[in-house]
């Protein structure tokens, strides 16, 4: 009798608590409901000073043109965004109404898990009429279904050089290994630090490695790699990765390389203390922002003996993804479809980003790289995904060897013998 | 005092309890059950038993994060907890200066750890760093090195920064005790012809005991909980030598979204956080010794 007494003071008491818990959660639901503002949340990765100031551009556009909405723009660096960042937001309470992402398999993962709202309808509407080619959504379909709205076109991995130490040590642009191997040389005898690579979240010197392995197994084999259809630790991915092992063990890269951030990688670049930095077309953004002045150009990897399209490119397109759980589809489109306005497009171009719709570039007066680069993506015979656009886990392995083998740890064998065994020992996809 | 009604000490505990069961049972219980399951997080999860746990068995990064730990804790026993009771000795000497000390000693610890680790990445910088440049100014340029870069020395590295922060918070603790110890005992000691080190070895320390081993434990199991640090300045390399086994679990969870697996990874950590708590408490009570603090 006790007991029981007991457990209906305790419930009384459980509910009373729980009652006021969940009022003071109802009281903090937004102002949405209670009738007040729409307000949309837009995320994602910071794209460079320049590119962060135009969202807010856009917030303010948008804001005036629809009396009664707000814009809430969340942008968190870049790498915290890619791995814990955006995964919060989308669980947390508050989830973003539209977010960026890239194509490909994290655009399917958030597909597959629910966060993908079909915009091929509006896509198709007035709102966003003669915007875009059909070659803009290659990687944003799934079972005649759209999923993104595109953004802009990265080439994920390009050599950057700094003309004047290049003209100065009378150095023209390499087209081949061999030739890119005697350029370093030449570069290191002069006193200059030929590559500054800033490998410490091991994804930049990957992105490299993936673009050479593809180009000596082919684009086919290297996709099967990260599949896991066909072997890592294969006599021509060994090959590959000496070619990077070759930049280390000569002097030509710096040695700091698998502790230094990216950022600081393309600082010290921007900065001139480097001749060259591998990295992706972002670099345009940040070079905006920060040195202006400083004469860069860029060159595809140099070719190298395999059986894989050596003029391809490592690259990837981006878009923003409507949240299929908004309670905001409507108006969120509505901010997408003013960011892929013409005049607002422009402004990306201006502050170095190749925007993927049709007429970027038009009467502005655009960063040359950008537009060679936005070219570039566009003309290549073959666009190889990087690794972790393909599988993540497989390609954490796969950097993992190539980050042994640019920091002189391991031997291209030993670093690839061993990501072999742990894909063996990854749960199956 | 009698309370009016017999239900009234269960009303008043019962915020308490439900706080403890949302934020700590329902977690607990929720991490132990993930443990059995394949889950990304948001797709549908698949009952997999106890393969997470074989899987982590096996899992040679998984265990070098723990080989780590262990090293990294036998570098702050020596550069928190020693380098701690050693300031403490100083800073409790008769001087005009020590309290500005005492002060300089601490500061660090009210420092967030992520600007420290911003701080110190600046320092161990082998391109524009302070350290590699004040051994070159001094000629000892040979001694220049990637420190954060070199598996060798990445871990060291990282260690004498948490040591940095850690020593000053520990050199409070022990302070404290030390101006517990009477006055007359220590009056007594240099009557007798103690030297200050003596006094340090033979009395104060032996009397700090108690304290000492409260830091111990305090430093074993905060090594566990250490994270922002070791992700801002290595992020677990060079090739997994800083590793540990928060770094590894935020990169399964949130990178690969292997929730699951993260969560047997957990419960995993948990056991031996608490497995070695009661190694240690088992120990400390046949030594007969009990914690006053």
């Amino acid at each position: 009798m006790t007991v029981r007494r007991h457990f209906r003071v305790l419930a009384i008491a459980g509910a009373i608590t729980l009652s006021l818990g969940l009022s003071a959660c109802n009281s903090s639901k937004n102002d949405t409901q209670a009738g007040g503002p729409v307000t949309i949340r837009i995320a994602m990765g910071s794209s460079g000073a320049d590119v962060d100031k135009t969202f807010t551009t856009l917030k303010t556009q948008y804001e005036a043109k629809y009396p009664g909405r707000k814009v809430e723009v969340i942008i968190q660096e870049d790498d915290t965004y890619e791995t814990i960042g955006l995964s919060n937001l989308l669980s947390s309470r508050n989830a973003p109404d539209a977010y960026f992402e890239w194509s490909g398999t994290r655009m399917y993962t958030k597909v597959d898990e629910g966060y993908a709202a079909d915009v091929a309808e509006v896509l198709n509407g007035p709102q966003f009429a003669g915007r875009f080619n059909p070659g803009a959504f290659k990687g944003m379909t799934r079972d005649g279904k759209t999923y993104m709205v595109p953004w802009t076109g990265d080439v994920t991995d390009v050599v950057w050089y700094n003309k004047k130490i290049f003209a100065d040590n009378a150095i023209t642009v390499p087209t081949t290994w061999d030739e890119f191997m005697a350029v370093n040389q030449k570069l290191k005898d002069a006193g200059i630090t030929p590559i500054v690579e800033g490998n410490k979240d091991k994804w930049p010197v990957g992105n490299w490695g993936s673009q050479l392995v593809s180009r000596v197994i082919g684009e086919q084999q290297y996709e099967d790699m990260m599949l896991r259809k066909a072997p890592m630790n294969s006599p021509g991915v060994v090959q590959a990765l000496t070619h990077l092992k070759g930049l280390a063990d000569n002097g030509y890269i710096n040695a700091s390389v698998n502790a230094l951030p990216d950022d600081q990688a393309m600082s010290q670049f921007l900065l001139g203390k480097a001749a060259m930095t591998a990295i992706g077309s972002w670099l345009v953004a940040d070079q905006v922002s920060q040195a202006k002045d400083l004469q860069v150009g860029y060159f595809n990897t140099p070719s190298v003996p395999g059986s894989g399209d050596q003029q391809s490119v490592l690259g990837v397109s981006t878009g923003f993804m409507v949240n299929a759980k908004s309670a905001h589809i409507p108006e969120t489109v509505d901010f997408l479809a003013l960011m892929s306005a013409s005049d607002n497009t422009k402004l990306f171009v201006k502050a170095g980003v190749a925007p993927l719709t049709v007429d970027p570039f038009a009467g502005v007066a655009a960063d040359p790289n950008t537009v060679s680069l936005a070219k570039l993506l566009e003309s290549s015979p073959v666009v190889v995904k990087p690794a972790d656009n393909i599988d993540v886990k497989v390609a954490g392995e796969f950097y993992d060897a190539v980050a042994a083998v640019i920091g002189g740890l391991k031997s291209p064998q030993e670093a690839l013998d061993r990501a072999q065994t742990r894909v063996d020992a990854l749960p199956k996809a | 005092m009698r309370p009016s009604a017999r239900w009234t000490p269960y009303l008043l505990i019962a915020p308490a309890l439900l706080m403890f069961t949302f934020v700590v049972l329902v977690p607990v219980l929720g991490t132990f059950g993930l443990s059995t399951f394949s889950w990304s997080g948001t797709n549908t999860a698949k009952f997999i038993g106890i393969d997470n746990f074989t899987r982590a068995a096996k899992d040679d990064v998984y265990l070098q994060s723990y080989r780590n730990t262990f090293i990294y804790i036998g570098f702050t026993l020596v550069l928190e907890v020693g380098v701690g009771l050693v300031l403490a000795g100083l800073v409790s000497m008769k001087g005009k200066r020590t309290a500005w000390y005492r002060a300089a000693f601490f500061v660090p610890v009210m420092l967030p750890m992520v600007v420290i680790a911003v701080l110190w990445g600046f320092i161990y910088s082998n391109d524009a760093g302070l350290l590699n440049a004040i051994l070159d100014k001094i000629g000892l340029g040979g001694l220049s090195h990637v420190w954060l870069g070199d598996p060798a020395t990445a871990l060291p590295a990282v260690s004498v920064v948490s040591g940095w922060v850690y020593a000053g918070f520990y050199m409070a603790i022990f302070y404290a005790g030390l101006q517990r110890i009477p006055a007359s005992l220590l009056e007594a000691a240099a009557l007798d012809g103690a030297s200050e080190w003596k006094i340090f070895t033979r009395i104060k320390i032996p009397l700090l005991r108690n304290m000492v081993e409260v830091a111990v434990l305090l430093c074993v199991t905060g090594a566990f909980q250490s994270f922002d640090l070791f992700y801002v300045l290595t992020n677990g390399g060079p090739d997994h030598s800083t590793e540990i086994v928060t770094t590894y679990l935020v990169q399964v969870v949130f990178r690969d979204h292997e929730v699951g697996y993260g969560a047997a990874m957990s419960v995993v950590l948990a056991v031996v956080v608490v497995g070695i708590g009661l190694i240690y408490a088992r120990l400390r009570r046949k030594d007969g010794a009990d914690l006053e603090y």
